[in-house]
């Protein structure tokens, strides 16, 4: 894998079914759009005609929820095969889902659920995203989840885990900021120190979004604004790692499409103000 | 010994799901790792490892109650907070979910409540479930472009009775012993829910871009579809129900039926075939009981 191969998109957001005909009626100011996988691995109707749409007019990148790359089970090879052809179809610029496991035993317990960061894990995770890789044809991107819970056997700390794993397979990494802010309160970790340890060549796309403080521990909710750690994480970010796109996930409570614009435009300004002060006054458009 | 990848799972699997709690669930494991729980999960002062463990029990269980109670609003209303409650931490144990996608998380419910207790206080019960299943079955089903007026206007008045068609493939008929669609007409309604009447009944679902509908079906309307979705012509639906009401009644009939199967989007045009032929003719031939 080489980050060559994804372009820079610029600065996008998640498509959801409330702002589906807000989309497809009226222009928008973001570059593109996130969609998820299964939302649309379906045999017809709205879904697919909305994607045809929104396509025509500007790039999209696939986010899968369902990939359980890190179970114990058998990679499901029928949904990798209906993900394919929903690559095929659509051609998204990238395809991605998360580095943890969904369930075990046959059974789904619906949840991204954190890996013990042991050996064992990165060369068995490792090996299935490659198979995973060969299937859909092309290099994906995995994402650090949020967590709750650690493992007392793990030997490596979380982004070492994240690295090795993305090494070993040869895939890119989609950095979500909020997780790592929201891992590290978990934990007691430094977000900075992950940031700065991620392997930086592999780092292709962020995300963004919101969480909920519950004083002993934060969650991830996604169901308002960035905060202002955050917002520092992702400037710190755009200072190490250069041009990786950025979208923002809005899942819950959520709000008029002209606020996930508004925050995409934030991300932007926020980028163009990190990357000159980092030396760097490559400022893409799409 | 640290455990593998697939004991990690395997026991946070069971922890999550147990349903007398994380505690509880780890006391009843029968190879207890030394140093209790802490010897595999992280806990702190803040949270404990048991909290931990916790946070993740009740994002699974909460997740599918809402899901649940997305899916099933008129049984949620029907039942109350507490009984519902009960009523999917029930289903759970019994019907994991298996499949990637949560929307086929409670496709079993219909059953579970046909073999449960929950019918001795609400007989309806499974009838309703089943009915708000079918709902979201035709919510996610499959597309295809519906007949609309434009489409026969096209149609010379020579190849009507030659045309085929045939129901829309999320469009289906639900068979109820009880009046359920009107609990769940009132709930859409806003209304007061009351106990439905008792008696078969046939209720009509399709879907028209992303809204759900669904009406009541006379005896002769649900003829007139099954024959539909069995794919057939225009000319052998029309002879099917002039057998039934005359010839005289059968034309505002076939009128009054069509405009509200283009209203809803229920037609598609299809291509006859020799099977389908046969089907029709069959069709006819059973509604008319042997030949004089």
């Amino acid at each position: 894998m080489n980050r060559s191969q994804f372009r820079f998109l610029g600065f996008g957001v998640g498509l959801r079914r409330p702002h589906y005909t807000r989309v497809i009626d009226n222009h928008s100011a973001v570059d593109w759009f996130e969609v998820v996988s299964e939302n649309f691995m379906v045999t017809g109707g709205r879904p697919l005609q909305v994607l045809e749409r929104v396509r025509a007019r500007c790039p999209i990148v696939l986010h899968g929820v369902s990939m359980s790359l890190g179970s114990v089970d058998p990679l499901n090879q029928e949904y990798l095969w209906r993900l394919r052809d929903l690559a095929r179809r659509f051609e998204p610029a990238w395809i991605s889902d998360h580095l943890c496991w969904t369930g075990v035993g046959g059974k789904n317990l619906h949840d991204l659920l954190p890996l013990p960061y042991t050996q064992e894990a990165v060369t068995w995770v490792a090996r299935r995203i490659r198979q995973v890789q060969e299937t859909l044809e092309r290099p994906i991107l995995i994402e650090n989840v949020s967590s709750y819970l650690t493992f007392v056997h793990s030997t490596l700390s979380e982004w070492d885990f994240l690295g090795a794993v993305a090494d070993e397979a040869d895939c890119g990494i989609l950095l979500d900021i909020n997780n790592i802010y929201v891992s590290a309160f978990n934990h007691g970790f430094a977000p900075e120190r992950y940031i700065e340890s991620v392997p930086a060549e592999r780092v292709v796309q962020y995300h963004l979004a919101g969480h909920s403080d519950y004083g002993s521990h934060l969650l991830d909710t996604h169901d308002r604004p960035v905060c202002a750690k955050v917002w520092s994480l992702y400037e710190q970010a755009v200072r190490r790692f250069g041009d990786v796109s950025t979208s923002v996930e809005w899942d819950d409570n959520i709000p008029e499409f002209a606020t996930l614009e508004a925050t995409a435009g934030e991300a932007r300004a926020r980028y163009e103000s990190a990357a000159q002060s980092a030396g760097d006054a490559r400022c893409h458009r799409v | 010994m640290p455990p593998s990848l697939a004991e990690t799972q395997n026991l946070l699997y069971r922890l999550i799901t147990a349903t007398s709690g994380v505690e509880e669930g780890f006391a009843a494991e029968e190879n207890l790792p030394l140093g209790g729980i802490t010897a595999v999960i992280r806990g702190d002062s803040r949270v404990s490892a048991f909290e931990r463990v916790e946070v993740y029990a009740n994002m699974y269980f909460y997740r599918l109650l809402d899901v649940a109670k997305e899916d099933f609003p008129a049984t949620f209303g029907v039942l109350g907070e507490a009984n519902f409650h009960n009523l999917i931490t029930g289903y759970l144990v019994e019907y994991p979910p298996r499949d990637p996608s949560i929307n086929e998380a409670f496709r079993h419910l219909p059953d579970f409540v046909r073999r449960s207790q929950w019918l001795e206080k609400w007989p309806y019960l499974s009838s309703l479930i089943g009915l708000e299943r079918a709902l979201v079955e035709v919510f996610l089903g499959r597309d295809a472009r519906p007949l609309n007026c434009v489409d026969l206007r096209a149609i010379s008045w020579g190849e009507w009775s030659s045309l085929w068609i045939a129901a829309h493939p999320a469009a289906r008929v639900l068979d109820c012993e009880w009046r359920v669609d009107e609990i769940v007409r009132a709930v859409e309604e806003g209304l007061p829910i009351s106990e439905p009447s008792r008696g078969p009944t046939a209720i009509l679902l399709w879907r028209t871009n992303c809204v759900v509908g669904h009406r009541r079906l006379d005896d002769l309307e649900q003829a007139a579809f099954k024959m539909i979705q069995e794919n057939t012509d225009f000319g052998t639906l029309c002879e099917m129900i002039a057998f039934k009401i005359g010839e005289e009644a059968t034309p505002p009939v076939v009128q009054r039926m069509l405009t509200r199967w283009l209203e809803d989007g229920v037609l598609i045009r299809t291509v006859a075939e020799r099977g389908n032929i046969q089907q029709g003719v069959r069709a006819v031939e059973n509604t008319r009981g042997s030949d004089t």
